[in-house]
């Protein structure tokens, strides 16, 4: 278990470095120079004398050598100094903290809704595979995949807000705010959840020691619930965090329709105006948050699971 | 029968498929099954895989599976007639005064409970026991069926437990609920010799000491030799013949229990003449093997192997479970590198032949084929590579090793779950012979299969080694196995090898302690008499003994 974790860590670390030099990169691959638009950001007037540039250039540290400038930037970076955003000339990290627990709070509301939806169901279609209940709840989880969300939110606000005039159209102020974009975040997962769930039930309840605990006296209801629905759910732990992880950057579209100052809105905004530092702080955040929570699933499924790379033991 | 009756009690049996016209247009699966087991009685109901024995049992329980159910008579326990009892009723027989052993125990645990959970369930329906007391309780169960820490047993996880400790873990589960009757369904075939010996004798304990009934459901006939007081014989869902233990083992009366009882008695004695030449074909010079760290001692799982085989030669390889002996075949053939020795190959064969001159028929011969592809695909496979073979040929020579172990050609089109496990293992031997081999491993090639078809498949290694003058490795733990066909013995114990024989002379005086308890395991302990018996048995038996010259 020790050099499990340890492995796990290990991996964790390396892709957020990889990423963050990925990001590191961004400026030099973006078009025109990036020490010019900071004196541009910085004063008016078209102006700008290539003694200035060298200046700046210099105590930017701009001439070091590449690895040099990367470390420094990394460093910096983790000890909270993201750099000032182009366009409000604000601490990135100012920015980024509170636009990233928006998002936390979002997603996690979408993904505890789509659990709390998807596992009845699940657990309903996978007991009587085949029958009736199964193939309704099938056609409709599958036809959400086919929903796409800027084709949702429009709808279920001029339902909800429009004609009924029950939930706000847009905006981060209260729960009911909140209403609508986690309900169509929560759509494609409710739908990709509800399969895993149905296929673990399905497997579980095929696995043979399920006859084996009715013939020691279990009821059909026991043995389900004791031997049935806790295997058939541990599957769901590592999709559960897949998608934790992808909505934390993929929630732009709900964000921007809804008006959510999340971190996909944050992004959004930060390459519209091609506010560089800013999108750097944001998708590196993003990323180790990502990386994270997936290598978090990890450790869960291997705790629930006791024979995943148990054969060794 | 009395309603009183406290034993289990079958009468007239039938099971058959569900639905409007199951019963009617299709076969039944059981037919007139009728039997008794009274407390204090030891009861054997044999026969080989696909008889019906499981079905039998899974129909006292109530708990056939989905699509099959009882289409007539009735099955008694002390009275209650199981046929008609509410759920409510059964669910309280289920564990409690019924119980059952699984084969395959691994299997038939939860992998996410440790077994001190499962011991729970069945004290808390049957005993009433919950928390602290239910807890000593397990631990009691444990250290009864022999586990050297029960405390540390109970909190193990299934897969944490060798399949010995296993199978006495689900002995202990069975137990749990003080059942007066117990189904055990081939409690030990997965088993060596030596587990076996000690679950048999734990159950005989228990009927013994407090008048358990047993149905022991086997194809191991020593063992029923050894233990049952009475036998009953299945062949294609009925009873066949039943009688007295004695009576049945040394007079059967149809001839499938005569075949049956032939097919167990691997006849002891040397069947072929020794190899004509002395010529070696494989020569192992210190072989070892590391998993993981070098540095842990622990991890070797082969050390210091030296073995050599000769051409025509078949040498068996004995060992229990975890001693080496897979390692050993897939280091030979080049699945595994040795981490130290040398293993030289001294055939007749140059290049691309050298290589695939070695081959391996796998344990498992569901596990040995894609379940995707038709048998056909599977064995053009080694076929494509490096022959310059025109499909014409291709399927001239599949046609041909097809023939080679007997199996009609019309089975090529067949996926493997459509073929039977003997089918199955007679294709894994074919694909291995399109290669002209001239060394083959068998690594515990007919242990999953029933006496019978074990038998026949053997015959049939044997009639291959004689006609391609093949040389042959025999990986076994089955002492019957490797008595039936080897030449030499060598005994593997965690990775070396400590003692190499001829067979004659091992199994008369085994040197090592370890091989002594290997052969005193292999010689059933309640009625020693009835071996003895057993051998004339095989006498009387009209079934010729194949390979004797």
């Amino acid at each position: 278990m020790l050099q499990f974790i340890t492995k796990r860590t290990a991996t964790l670390v390396a892709a957020v470095v990889v990423s963050s030099f990925a990001v590191f990169l961004i400026p030099y691959f973006t078009p025109g120079d990036p020490v010019r638009k900071i004196i541009r950001s910085r004063v008016a007037g078209d102006a700008i004398d290539d003694a200035s540039v060298q200046r700046l250039s210099e105590s930017l540290g701009l001439n070091d050598p590449l690895a040099v400038q990367y470390l420094r930037w990394l460093g910096d970076f983790f000890s909270g100094d993201m750099g000032l955003s182009f366009v409000s000339r604000t601490p990135v990290v100012e920015q980024v903290l509170p636009a990233l627990s928006v998002t936390f709070s979002l997603v996690a509301m979408a993904l505890v809704l789509a659990a709390a939806v998807s596992l009845p169901l699940g657990i309903i279609s996978g007991l009587r595979p085949g029958s009736g209940a199964d193939k309704a709840i099938t056609a409709v989880t599958q036809a959400l995949i086919a929903m796409p969300e800027y084709w949702v939110a429009p709808v279920l606000v001029l339902v909800f807000a429009l004609k009924l005039s029950v939930l706000p159209t847009a905006g981060w102020n209260d729960l009911s705010s909140a209403v609508l974009p986690a309900l169509t975040l929560a759509l494609r997962p409710i739908s990709f959840f509800t399969s895993a769930v149905r296929a673990g039930i399905v497997d579980a309840a095929a696995a043979e020691h399920v006859p084996a605990a009715r013939a020691r006296g279990l009821s059909h209801g026991q043995a389900i619930l004791r031997h049935v629905v806790p295997n058939g759910l541990v599957p769901l732990s590592t999709l559960f965090a897949v998608w934790f992880a992808g909505l934390l950057g993929g929630s732009v579209i709900v964000e921007v329709i809804f008006a959510v100052p999340g971190m996909g809105r944050l992004l959004f905004d930060a390459v519209v105006n091609s506010d560089i530092p800013l999108a750097q702080g944001g998708v590196v955040v993003v990323v180790a948050l990502a990386v994270g929570v997936t290598t978090l699933a990890d450790f869960v499924h291997r705790f629930l699971s006791r024979t995943v790379g148990g054969t060794l033991a | 029968m009395s309603p009183l009756n406290p034993g289990l009690v079958l009468e007239g049996l039938e099971v058959g498929h569900q639905g409007p016209d199951g019963g009617t247009s299709r076969k039944p699966l059981l037919s007139d099954v009728s039997l008794s087991v009274q407390p204090g009685e030891f009861v054997a109901l044999v026969g080989s895989s696909g008889s019906g024995k499981t079905l039998t049992a899974m129909s006292c329980l109530r708990l056939l599976p989905a699509g099959l159910e009882i289409t007539g008579g009735s099955i008694r326990l002390g009275g209650l007639d199981l046929t008609r009892a509410s759920e409510q009723e059964l669910n309280s027989v289920r564990g409690g005064r019924l119980g059952m052993l699984f084969q395959q125990p691994k299997r038939m645990f939860n992998p996410n409970q440790t077994i001190g959970q499962h011991l729970k369930e069945p004290l808390r329906l049957h005993a009433g026991l919950r928390g602290a007391k239910a807890r000593s309780k397990a631990v009691e169960l444990l250290d009864e069926v022999g586990f050297a820490d029960p405390a540390k047993g109970a909190r193990a996880y299934p897969h944490q437990l060798s399949g010995g400790m296993a199978q006495r873990a689900m002995t202990a589960l069975a137990l749990a609920g003080q059942p007066g009757m117990l189904l055990a369904d081939e409690p030990t075939s997965a088993l060596d010799k030596m587990l076996e010996r000690q679950i048999l004798q734990l159950l005989d304990r228990e009927r013994r000491e407090r008048g358990l009934g047993i149905l022991y459901i086997t194809h191991n006939i020593a063992s029923v030799a050894a233990y049952a007081d009475r036998v009953l014989v299945m062949n294609a869902g009925s009873i066949v013949e039943t009688g007295p233990a004695r009576d049945l083992l040394t007079r059967p009366q149809t001839s499938y229990t005569r075949e049956l009882l032939a097919a167990a008695r691997l006849a002891p004695e040397s069947r072929r003449r020794p190899p004509s030449t002395e010529r070696d074909v494989l020569v192992l010079d210190s072989v070892g093997k590391h998993f993981g760290p070098r540095r842990k001692a622990g991890n070797a799982a082969l050390q210091d192997v030296s073995l050599t085989l000769r051409r025509g030669e078949i040498l068996g390889v004995l060992g229990q479970s975890g001693s080496g002996k897979s390692t050993l075949a897939k280091a030979i053939v080049g699945l595994e590198t040795a981490s130290t020795g040398s293993i030289t190959r001294q055939l007749d064969a140059t290049g691309a032949r050298q290589a695939t001159a070695v081959q391996l028929v796998f344990q498992e011969p569901h596990g040995a084929f894609d379940p995707r592809m038709t048998l056909r695909t599977s064995l053009q496979a080694p076929l494509r590579k490096g022959h310059d073979l025109t499909p014409e040929q291709r399927d001239e020579r599949i046609a041909a090793a097809m023939a080679e172990v007997e199996l009609d050609a019309a089975m090529l089109d067949k996926r493997p779950g459509q073929c039977s496990g003997g089918q199955l293992q007679r294709a894994t031997i074919a694909r291995a012979l399109l290669l002209e081999p001239q060394v083959l491993i068998c690594d515990e090639a007919t242990s999953a299969l029933d006496a019978l078809t074990q038998r026949t498949i053997l015959n049939l290694l044997l009639r291959l080694q004689r006609e391609h003058n093949l040389s042959l490795i025999v990986i076994s733990h089955d002492m019957d196995v490797v008595r039936y066909m080897c030449d030499r013995v060598a005994v593997l114990l965690e990775g070396e090898v400590v003692e190499v024989a001829e067979t004659k002379d091992f199994f008369a005086a085994p040197r090592h302690p370890h091989s002594q308890a290997l052969v005193e395991a292999s010689i059933p302990c309640r009625a020693d008499g009835l071996w003895s018996v057993l051998d004339a048995t095989a006498v009387r038996s009209p079934a010729p003994r194949q390979g004797q010259s």
